[in-house]
């Protein structure tokens, strides 16, 4: 039995030494995440080519949000996404793409707390969390956790 | 957790049911790499305690522990150092009933701070470093002790005998009252409820104490027997009424053995496990889906997880080869002080930044007991600490250490004890499905650190 035991402790060792050797460059902390499907809405845009350009030219792209963007909606009482979990970056700007039938507050329960106050309608909000942790942004009416946000 | 900006109550005084407590941010999950690693660490020392570890029992509670100097000795026996000690307790007792009588209902009530993180979390380092803290400045000791002078009664003894069956089994009703309070209770940050439970403990501990004496606050006080349990890992010890310094697992092996003990661990644990498990996108996501019944959802895996460790715990002691005179189900008893190191170190795990962090805030917020702007104790302009949530890496590191090194002292004393009262041919045997268990056990800790 003793033999046996021994054995099994020199096996988890073993196993110790092969997962330390396993590959450990993943990338736990992904910078500019998108959770978006679909293109946010576009902010406008003011296109001023200084030099003339041929109609078949594409026109310049419109600039993507950096950093996270988190699309909500909120439609007859129901919201999405309830309660999903959002890599994000300490320091860098977190944007809000909401869609929502009736106006109302997330409070963004970081420290410290901030709040982001939405009308009805396609809005976009930003905010910037400096301390890592898990911050939960949260809706009152109905009173839902919206996004949990992994804050690095 | 708490925080000083932006916080005034709702205007239609309604609180989210899911998502307050005290406290802004919470503590990132662990790497994957990390819990492996200490789960791996765990498997191993369990095995290696088991095949190497000492052959005969090593702690005995008669002969254990050396006289402490005879300095401090002499300061910890006089009388004066106990009172002092109740009129602290007391003094915090009064200030707290104050804040939660004539204070006001906001997060900003130190009231929420003091009960939550000061007393609940705190009790446990106090005791680590200090002993059986809780008895010696019990607020409801001291009005039993009180009463007492005031009628001309024996404070100690009371009108009946403690009955020997019911035990501990008091405290884990006690304690699943609190911990059901602060994590399953809708309205665990409104002052009112908050303020109810705290009555209703003062009112059952003093009737608890005239009836049954000192008898019940040793058995029956839920914060007692949680600072009394966790104050067994601390170096301090009684032996014939001396005071005495003895090893922590020494110390361990002194835990005297009743009726729910089992109970007491299982809440402990099962609580904290809740408490994590609760934070994850997982359960988040779920009770959202089915927001009718989400309070029935959370009462139900409150309970689910302490009754789910309890059994694990007792099936896995009683799994074992046993003598023909002795009861199987005896046994989870005579074990249960082996989780309380597993207890601690996940606490310890769970709760290091809220204690460290929101324990800073609460201490600001005391000078303010009324929320007028006042700053009584001189504390109202620090600013919080926030060292901890800065190094994340670090938090997560000193997390899986707490927790693998509670492992390695609750295996040692389960191995201890099995020596003990095991039959010799099942000594090691015997171990390996209680060896699992807490194997179980933190492996299930260390996965809800990742996970939340």
């Amino acid at each position: 039995m003793r033999h046996l035991l021994t054995a099994a402790a020199l096996v988890c060792v073993l196993a110790v030494t092969a997962a330390c050797g396993a590959d450990e460059t993943q990338d736990e902390n992904p910078t500019a995440t998108e959770t978006t499907a679909t293109e946010p809405a576009p902010p406008s845009v003011s296109a001023t080519p200084e030099e003339s350009e041929t109609p078949s030219e594409e026109p310049e792209p419109e600039p993507e949000p950096e950093g996270t963007v988190i699309e909500m909606t909120l439609a007859d009482g129901k919201v999405t996404p309830a309660g999903d979990r959002v890599q994000a970056e300490a320091g860098e700007p977190i944007t809000f793409v909401i869609d929502a039938d009736t106006g109302g507050e997330l409070h963004v329960h970081s420290t410290p707390e901030s709040e982001i106050s939405f009308e009805a309608g396609v809005s976009e909000h930003e905010i910037v969390v400096d301390q890592p942790g898990v911050v939960e942004v949260e809706l009152h009416e109905p009173a839902l956790v919206v996004v949990q946000l992994e804050v690095r | 957790m708490l925080s000083l900006t932006g916080l005034l109550p709702d205007p239609a005084g309604d609180r989210s049911v899911l998502a307050h407590g005290i406290g802004g941010a919470r503590d990132l999950p662990i790497s994957p790499e990390l819990a492996i690693a200490g789960a791996v660490a765990a498997l191993i020392v369990s095995f290696t305690v088991l095949t190497l570890a000492w052959r005969s029992p090593r702690y005995d509670a008669a002969t254990s522990g050396r006289p402490a100097p005879r300095a401090l000795a002499a300061v910890v026996d006089a009388p004066a150092f106990a009172v002092v000690l109740r009129v602290v307790g007391m003094a915090l007792f009064l200030f707290t009933a104050w804040t939660a009588v004539f204070g006001e209902d906001l997060l900003i009530n130190p009231f929420f701070g003091m009960f939550y993180v000061l007393l609940w979390v705190g009790i446990v380092p106090a005791s680590l470093l200090f002993g059986p803290v809780w008895r010696a400045i019990s607020p409801v000791r001291t009005l039993n002790r009180l009463l007492g002078m005031v009628t001309g009664s024996d404070p100690g003894q009371g009108l009946l005998t403690y009955p020997a069956r019911l035990g501990y089994w008091p405290a884990a009703i006690g304690l699943f009252a609190f911990v059901w309070l602060e994590l399953v209770f809708s309205q665990s940050t409104e002052l009112g409820p908050v303020r109810l439970w705290c009555a209703a403990y003062v009112a059952v501990m003093l009737v608890g104490g005239a009836l049954f004496g000192d008898a019940f606050y040793e058995q029956a006080d839920p914060f007692e027997v949680y600072s009394t349990l966790v104050g067994k890992l601390s170096v301090w010890g009684r032996r014939d009424g001396m005071l005495v310094v003895r090893s922590p697992l020494a110390n361990l092996d002194t835990v005297v053995a009743r009726p729910g003990l089992v109970a007491v661990v299982a809440v402990l644990f099962g609580s904290t496990a809740y408490d994590s498990f609760q934070d994850s996108s997982v359960w988040l996501r779920f009770t959202q889906a089915h927001l009718d019944q989400a309070r029935l959802l959370d009462n139900v895996a409150l309970l689910a997880f302490c009754v789910g460790v309890g059994a694990i715990f007792a099936v896995g002691c009683a799994t074992t080869g046993v003598e023909v005179s002795q009861r199987r189900w005896a046994l989870p008893d005579l074990f249960a002080h082996s989780v309380v190191p597993i207890i601690v170190g996940y606490i310890a795990a769970h709760y290091l930044s809220y204690f460290v962090e929101v324990g800073q805030q609460t201490l600001i917020l005391m000078s303010d007991p009324m929320s007028q702007g006042s700053n009584l104790l001189g504390t109202a302009d620090l600013a919080v600490n926030y060292w901890l949530s800065y190094h994340p890496t670090f938090l997560a590191t000193s997390k899986v250490v707490a927790v693998v090194l509670g492992h390695v002292l609750g295996v040692v004393a389960a191995h201890d004890r099995a020596l003990k009262i095991l039959p010799r041919r099942h000594q090691v045997t015997g171990q390996l499905p209680l060896l699992l268990a807490m194997v179980a056990f933190t492996v299930g800790g260390l996965y809800l650190l990742f996970a939340s």
